[in-house]
């Protein structure tokens, strides 16, 4: 079998509260990026560093008790249980952590009108819209009030209404002091954050805070 | 957690309505038969439980210590016994001393109200008042304390006294017994289950006994072993105890014969030490467990095949922080959960068909599962236990999935051992299936023969009845009489024919030691009785009118020649009640009593030409002539016997309603049911399994298709695998079914095997395997080529 390296010799820091967009080109590693971040995978080598602590040899166990409650995922395909109606799609964040119910209903009712979605807190996730689902996938990733939201291509499926909404979203978590690394397609979202890491062939090719960005938005 | 695990079990269900409806009939259908296999098991140790004193209640039998005898045990016993060696010891609390109205064994005696609308009626006994504190009777009418007290009362069954009293209130009325006999009822009691050991439908008093059978000495007869004893012994007694006092009771009359005491708990599952109800039982409870392990690897499969279509929920469980042992909670639960589904249902599958099944075998063979609260019990942790361990590969499985690859939707499992796992899986299955279908088959054919085993006497030409009479004189003018007619072919009368087994006597013969005896049956007979019968000489002559001297000669039968050790028996001398007996004759072996019981050694007197006065008359008639003869039969005897109530059936009253038989009868339509069963939850499982594993396939399928492999060699692909494990089931499958061929219990009369059971049953399977992988792999053969390759 052979071998491929997803991701290779990348090296950065976000610092808390950011707001990081990374982009790259089909298979250059970005969800893998995004994997190890959100303790989901472990990389072969290197170190990560989270809140300080080098997770990288965590344990199954360990980064699963790690990830509970500290980190939120939003993914392009929104990821809901289908089983599920809606409230319970975004209690279980709050099961896994043991919330006792009456608080987790209060919390649940509290964003899902937050996310404006409350009226359809008992329909199963096929029922709505792409919109709405992503919504209750976003008020399943904030539920728990995580340090890090990691979003995989969040507006990916979603018109650009619906994905101007989102983003909106994520920048008022982000102005709440949720740190957020975004990966997105779309440059038009990714300039909304406070840097773009640029990722190729499973290298670090380009770093660019927002001021370096606005020069080249210039030229270009 | 585990009210959300439910919820999304709830909700899978009615999503996926086939794959759940698969995976729910598959267990149902499993433990419906478990159930109703466990019902059938626990109602053969529930016999005789309506006693309250159950286990305080013994029956006195005797041991036979002679090597010559085929049966060593028996509870027929004598009355002294009871009324002078038991008596008086500590231990005993209650003796009740029982007899035979009539014989039993033959076809019982007619009761009336009128003396006109008389009754045949089976199973009356004589008792001491004892046996209402011994034996728990409920009583309709009349006093149970004194039901028995005066002499010519009579106690009813509330199913005699229906049927003599259909406007109720017997209580005080007066019963004909054989129009000769008046008894006054003095009590109506509920009739007792079909599971009892001892079971009257009507009891006389014992003290009657002696004016209604002349017999003056019974009370101090050791000789005579035709009576019946039951004692209920004191709380804590010991039988034991009790047996040492009696063990040489019989000294100074036949010190062979040892009586004791055999617990109620024995009395049907194992009256005689003889292991064959267990092997029956061990048999049938071993089958029932297979039954649920084939539905329940059934139900691991299809769970496991099931779980690749979770992979986003174990994905977002993961991601969200669910740890394995959460997982695997959910899906520990939700096995647990569909397993007491399917075990409530065929919970309730099993009570719907049981009517019906009872019906079909002709008898409670099952009573109902809810009566039983310790089979409930049982059945509750059966499904406890099956559920946990049937989740654990499914939820192991499922649990271990990285979420990142769950997320995407890999087949993971191809890692684990999964695979593996499944195929030993499958050739288990497999297995059970062959092996359960060969047992079935085996028993079918041990039953069938027995059914169809030449009895060695003409039971399907002959009639017969029993007729108590007082009348005297030669027989001959009625059977002269009847012989007038064409459809009569011959007529006897003996005082027992074959399947009404005769008494017996411990007889010392010629040439054997002075010590030696051996237990011998003897009956009277006239000149007829052997054409009658159809039964054939193999040495020497019958008896014949042109021979006067024949009354001091006897015929014999071969068991009887191989047990004396006479080469040439012709001439030979055998001592009956201090009378010397010539042997004239031999007759050939002929099924006695029971096709389940090997032939013991017999004796034929000849009976003087008149009437015997408690005989049983066998007229042979021509064949296809069956309604005509009863006719013919009926008028004759009525004519000749104006005064005697008799009714005349056909022998195979008795030779296909002989117990061991019905026994045998009921066991094979039990295991062709498993056997049904068995088939039904194999093509459940088969279909299911090979269902996920093509569609898993699919992908492949559809590349080679593009690559131009033939229909052929892809069926063969996906085939081959399957035939291969079932080659390796029928390794596993045939050797364990040679042994329960084996062990089998057949008494006296076992089949002989043959390979082409083994065959038929591995073919079956592989029919019920082949079409099933057809079917799903022409289904995967026909779907369009673009439509499996767009997906993924």
């Amino acid at each position: 079998m052979v071998e491929t390296t997803a991701l290779h010799d990348v090296n950065f820091n976000v610092s808390k509260g950011e707001f990081v967009a990374i982009m790259g080109p089909s298979g250059c590693g970005k969800s893998t990026l995004l994997n190890i971040l959100g303790l989901l995978d472990n990389s072969d080598s290197g170190e990560y560093f989270f809140e300080g602590v080098d997770v990288s040899g965590f344990g199954e166990n360990q980064r699963t008790n790690l990830r509970k409650g500290n980190i939120g995922f939003i993914f392009q395909s929104f990821n809901l249980i289908d089983e599920l109606t809606i409230f319970e799609n975004v209690e279980l964040p709050l099961i896994a952590m043991k919330v006792q119910p009456a608080k987790r209903k209060v919390r649940v009712e509290e964003i899902l009108d937050q996310m404006r979605i409350g009226h359809r807190r008992s329909h199963f996730p096929r029922q709505l819209s792409g919109g709405q689902q992503q919504r209750a996938a976003i008020a399943r990733a904030l539920i728990t009030s995580p340090k890090l939201i990691l979003a995989d291509e969040p507006t990916g499926n979603l018109d650009s209404s619906n994905g101007e909404q989102v983003m909106q979203l994520l920048e008022e978590m982000n102005a709440a002091g949720t740190t957020i690394i975004m990966v997105t397609h779309s440059l038009n979202h990714a300039e909304r954050a406070h840097r773009i890491v640029s990722l190729f062939d499973g290298q670090l090719v380009m770093e660019r805070s927002e001021k370096v960005f606005e020069s080249i938005s210039k030229v270009v | 957690m585990i009210r959300q695990s439910i919820y999304i079990l709830l909700r899978r269900i009615t999503r996926d309505k086939v794959l759940y409806f698969i995976i729910l009939t598959n267990l149902a259908v499993g433990f419906a038969a478990f159930v109703l296999l466990s019902t059938f098991i626990s109602d053969q140790f529930n016999h005789d439980k309506q006693n309250t004193k159950y286990d305080r209640i013994y029956r006195l039998q005797l041991f036979m210590d002679q090597k010559e005898n085929t049966v060593k045990h028996t509870w027929s016993v004598t009355a002294a016994l009871s009324r002078k060696d038991l008596v008086d010891l500590p231990e005993i609390e209650k003796i009740a001393l029982i007899h035979d109205v009539g014989d039993n064994n033959k076809s019982g005696v007619f009761l009336s109200v009128d003396k006109k609308n008389q009754f045949l009626t089976r199973f009356g006994y004589f008792a001491d008042q004892s046996v209402f504190d011994i034996f728990t009777f409920r009583f309709i009418e009349g006093d149970q304390a004194n039901a028995l007290v005066q002499p010519f009362s009579i106690v009813l069954s509330k199913e005699v006294a229906d049927r003599l009293f259909p406007g109720g209130n017997a209580l005080g009325k007066q019963v004909y017994g054989e129009n000769k006999v008046v008894f006054n009822v003095t009590g109506v009691y509920e009739d007792l289950p079909i599971k009892s050991s001892w079971r009257p439908v009507y009891i006389l008093p014992m003290i009657s006994y002696k004016a209604i059978s002349g017999q003056q000495d019974y009370e101090s007869n050791y000789w005579s072993y035709a009576f019946y004893t039951y004692v209920l012994l004191k709380p804590n007694a010991s039988a034991a105890s009790v047996d040492t006092k009696i063990y040489n009771a019989l000294k100074d009359y036949r010190k062979e014969h040892h009586p004791y005491l055999r617990p109620m708990s024995k009395l049907y599952i194992d009256p005689f030490f003889e292991k064959s109800m267990y092997v029956i039982i061990g048999l049938v409870s071993f089958l029932s467990a297979l039954i649920l392990i084939l539905s329940s690897i059934n139900f691991i499969n299809l769970q496991t095949a099931n779980a690749t279509t979770r992979f986003r929920e174990i994905g977002i469980k993961k991601t969200l922080g669910f740890n394995k042992k959460r997982l695997w909670k959910q899906f520990m639960t939700e096995s647990v959960v569909l397993t007491f589904i399917a075990a409530i249902t065929g919970l309730f599958l099993a009570q719907l068909v049981i009517p019906a099944l009872n019906n079909m075998l002709g008898s409670e063979t099952f009573s109902h599962t809810f009566e039983n609260w310790r089979l409930l019990l049982v059945i509750f942790i059966v499904t406890l236990v099956t559920g946990l361990l049937s989740g654990l590969h499914p939820a192991y499985v499922i649990s271990s999935y990285n979420p990142v690859a769950a997320l995407k939707q890999k087949f993971i499992s191809e890692k684990t051992n999964g695979i593996s796992l499944k195929k030993t899986l499958v050739t288990i299955q497999f297995s059970i299936s062959i092996f359960m279908l060969i047992v079935g088959f085996i028993i079918y054919r041990q039953t069938q023969f027995m059914l169809k085993k030449d009895l060695g006497f003409n039971s399907e030409t002959v009639m017969f009845a029993n007729i108590v009479t007082d009348q005297k004189g030669s027989l001959e003018p009625l059977r002269q009489k009847l012989l007038q007619h064409s459809e009569i072919r011959n007529m006897c009368a003996s005082d027992y024919i074959p399947f009404i087994l005769p008494g017996g006597d411990d007889l010392n013969w010629e040439g054997g030691k002075p010590d030696d005896k051996v237990f011998v049956r003897f009956s009277n007979v006239t000149y007829d009785f052997v054409p009658t019968f159809d039964l054939k000489m193999v040495e020497g002559r019958n008896f014949s009118r042109e021979f006067p001297a024949d009354r001091n000669k006897c015929l014999i039968n071969e068991t009887a020649t191989k047990v004396f050790g006479w080469k040439d028996p012709v001439g030979h001398r055998i001592k009956v009640f201090k009378k010397d007996y010539e042997v004239i004759g031999v007759v050939k072996d002929y099924v006695v009593f029971s096709v389940y019981n090997p032939t013991e050694p017999h004796l034929y007197r000849l009976a003087k030409d008149s009437i015997i006065n408690n005989g049983v008359y066998a007229v042979n008639y021509a064949s296809g002539q069956e309604k005509k003869a009863m006719e013919i039969v009926n008028t004759e005897f009525r004519n000749f016997f104006p005064n005697d109530a008799f009714e005349f059936r056909n022998m195979q009253f008795l030779t296909q309603n002989e117990n061991a038989l019905m026994a045998w009868k009921g066991f094979s339509k039990i295991m062709t049911l498993t056997a049904i069963i068995t088939i039904i939850i194999s093509s459940i499982g088969l279909f299911g399994l090979i269902l996920f594993l093509t569609q898993r396939k699919m992908k492949e399928v559809g590349i080679r298709r593009v690559l131009g492999f033939s229909h052929t060699s892809l069926y063969m692909t996906l085939s081959s695998e399957f035939i291969r494990l079932i080659f390796i089931s029928v390794l596993l499958a045939w050797p364990a079914a040679y042994y329960v061929y084996r062990v089998l219990p057949a008494g006296a009369n076992k089949y002989d095997l043959q390979i082409w059971e083994f065959i038929l049953a591995t073919l079956l399977i592989l029919i019920v395997a082949v079409g099933t992988i057809s079917y799903q792999i022409i289904k995967a053969l026909c779907v369009r080529l673009v439509d499996i390759l767009k997906d993924e």
